[in-house]
């Protein structure tokens, strides 16, 4: 999906913390990985010590052939020579410089890197397209909203010519709506862009949308990695899925689906998840260019809280819900009321909250057929 | 000896705070990132030291130098094996100028420096540029206004400068009579006219001072943050 070039990025990190020590051992290679986990528990710790801003880390960082760390041979090498691009959580622009200069101090840092940067250097213009910063550009730092901010801080990154591109929770500063309406700008930029990144982040749906990898940190020691989706829903790395609903917005787990939009001339729009599996959904916003026009097909991501769907093991007659769609159990934790269930081969498995007693009660169990029953109005749509 | 030109004396003294504050001011503002910026043993002696001059009487520090130059001092022409040859000339007020404004500009740019985020460094820093590049390009022109003001302090701790001055270079009348003892000698011979025009030429340098160091540190200036 993406262009990221392959690259091999080996951690074996410790560094004492104020709580407990990190203590990090994974090896990464995905175009786009998330660091998950709760507060306080290293995530930016190892994000600085990968971007070289921690004294006192000992251990091994190699990226591809290049070390960047090894305290065997007591050689560390420095942030201006590892070719990162950092975007912390508040952004840290420059305040005594305006958005322009902003954005093109980091260009001037890659020409004062030389030839210590190689990654693809992408164009001032290019930049301020990708981020839509055009009108940004005059302003002074101190104007800008934390979005704009965050915008600002990645173009900056991104025209230093970075390898890998370290992003700490890039919308964490955001309200809720404003994060979801960003997630299209970073898929789109997870597609366009030809630099693999490693982000932080906690929202279980930002993780679902943008990333390959997954890697659940907590008190400092890797405790998962591997496909979101299959991590996200195994609730043995986490104290309960309790704290995974916890971090979630509104105390609900959300399963995010990729879909094309297929029809959004009516009140109900309809959103092909995969071979003839469609959900009715609530019209998703148009394009501009697009009302009254044909539907043109596009990419919608769309979100589903594990509580908003209802099971039932015989499809039923007469209901208001305008899914009724059968699927397979592919998991059940009874105690927790969590049951993981396959829409069809292919599609990833959606996570159903149930009450604790109703698994016994329905008599289901690992491969039941049931039927989901989901409204259109608890389908979130979140634009391409 | 009254009747002495106003404007001789303006412009000895001018002289002799500029050069005390351009030398001053590349070792104030590097001691004032150190203390800033790094931690190394015996740094709270180091910042003792610069700061004794702004506690002590001024005729003790001038006292001190006066010592530390005299022909069997360690600075002296026995030690050195030539002369300095700076007592009782206009540079020995600019030495003594210089001991009293250090640690007034020393101790604002640390506090400059230390109102620079250093993560604005590390950034700059992830960006690309090396450690000098760093300071050069962000973290001086962050701290810049900061900096002005500890410069105009010093400059008119050193158009002040009474005790040190007059202490180690004298009162010297076309050669080390600069504003503050100009106005002592000439209140002390009852010369009130030359007295009342050299406190209004201090009144006027003074006002323009802090009109200065007030639009440096105030919002309306173009740049910088601290």
């Amino acid at each position: 999906m993406t262009a990221a070039p392959s690259y091999r990025l080996e951690i074996d990190v410790e560094l004492p913390l104020e709580h407990f020590e990190l203590a990090v051992q994974v090896c990464l290679d995905q175009p786009s990985t998330a660091i998950f986990g709760p507060s306080g528990s290293g995530k930016t710790s190892l994000l600085e010590c990968l971007a070289g801003l921690r004294r006192g880390v000992r251990g091994a960082l190699r990226f591809n052939e290049q070390v960047w760390l090894s305290t065997a041979q007591g050689r560390r090498l420095s942030a201006e020579a590892r070719g990162v691009g950092w975007v912390p959580q508040e952004g840290l622009l420059f305040p005594h410089l305006d958005v322009r200069r902003n954005l093109l101090s980091g260009a001037a840092g890659r020409r004062a890197g030389g030839r210590r940067r190689q990654g693809p250097a992408m164009a001032f213009d290019d930049i301020v397209e990708l981020l839509e910063l055009a009108p940004l550009l005059e302003r002074r730092v101190a104007t800008l909203s934390g979005g704009e901010r965050q915008r600002v801080a990645l173009g900056r990154a991104l025209g230093s010519a970075p390898r890998l591109l370290l992003l700490d929770e890039p919308l964490s500063s955001l309200d809720l709506p404003l994060r979801r309406r960003l997630l299209p700008l970073l898929r789109r930029l997870r597609s366009e862009l030809t630099v693999p990144m490693i982000l932080i982040s906690h929202d279980p749906v930002e993780v679902q949308a943008l990333c390959d990898d997954l890697v659940v940190l907590r008190r400092g020691r890797v405790v998962a990695q591997g496909e979101p989706r299959q991590v996200l829903v195994e609730p043995q790395h986490f104290a309960s899925t309790r704290e995974l609903s916890a971090m979630a917005e509104g105390g609900s787990y959300e399963n995010v689906l990729a879909g094309t939009v297929i029809d959004d001339q009516g009140h109900i729009a309809a959103v092909e998840l995969a071979d003839g599996i469609v959900l009715r959904t609530e019209p998703p916003p148009r394009p501009a260019s697009a009302v009254g026009g044909a539907t043109q097909p596009r990419q919608v991501l769309l979100g589903l809280r594990a509580s908003d769907i209802l099971i039932a093991t015989e499809r039923p007659h007469g209901i208001s819900a305008r899914n009724v769609l059968p699927a397979r159990i592919v998991a059940l934790r009874a105690a927790e009321g969590v049951v993981t269930v396959q829409l069809a081969a292919g599609l990833p498995p959606l996570v159903v909250q149930v009450a604790a007693e109703t698994s016994a009660e329905l008599g289901i169990d690992v491969g039941s057929r049931v039927y989901l029953l989901i409204k259109a109005t608890a389908c979130r749509l979140y634009g391409s | 000896m009254s009747g002495e030109p106003v404007l001789d004396v303006l412009l000895l003294t001018l002289r002799v705070a500029f050069s005390a504050t351009l030398l001053t001011a590349v070792p104030a503002i590097a001691l004032g990132y150190a203390l800033a910026r790094w931690r190394f043993p015996g740094k709270r002696l180091v910042a003792s030291l610069v700061t004794l001059p702004l506690v002590l009487p001024p005729t003790a520090v001038g006292f001190l130098l006066l010592r530390l130059l005299a022909v069997d001092g360690p600075l002296g022409r026995h030690t050195l094996g030539f002369d300095l040859d700076l007592l009782l000339t206009w540079k020995a007020a600019v030495v003594a100028a210089m001991a009293m404004s250090l640690p007034l500009v020393t101790r604002t740019a640390r506090v400059a420096f230390e109102g620079v985020d250093p993560r604005l460094e590390a950034m700059a820093r992830t960006l690309g540029y090396g450690p000098w590049q760093t300071l050069f390009r962000f973290t001086l022109p962050l701290a810049a206004r900061g900096l002005s003001a500890a410069l105009i302090l010093g400059f008119t701790r050193a158009i002040g400068e009474f005790g040190a001055t007059v202490t180690l270079a004298g009162n010297i009348p076309g050669q080390t009579r600069t504003l503050a003892s100009a106005i002592f000698s000439a209140q002390q011979v009852g010369d009130l006219a030359t007295a009342d025009r050299l406190m209004v030429v201090a009144l006027l340098l003074g006002l323009v001072a802090i009109w200065v160091t007030e639009w440096l540190t105030s919002a309306k200036a173009p740049r910088g943050t601290t």
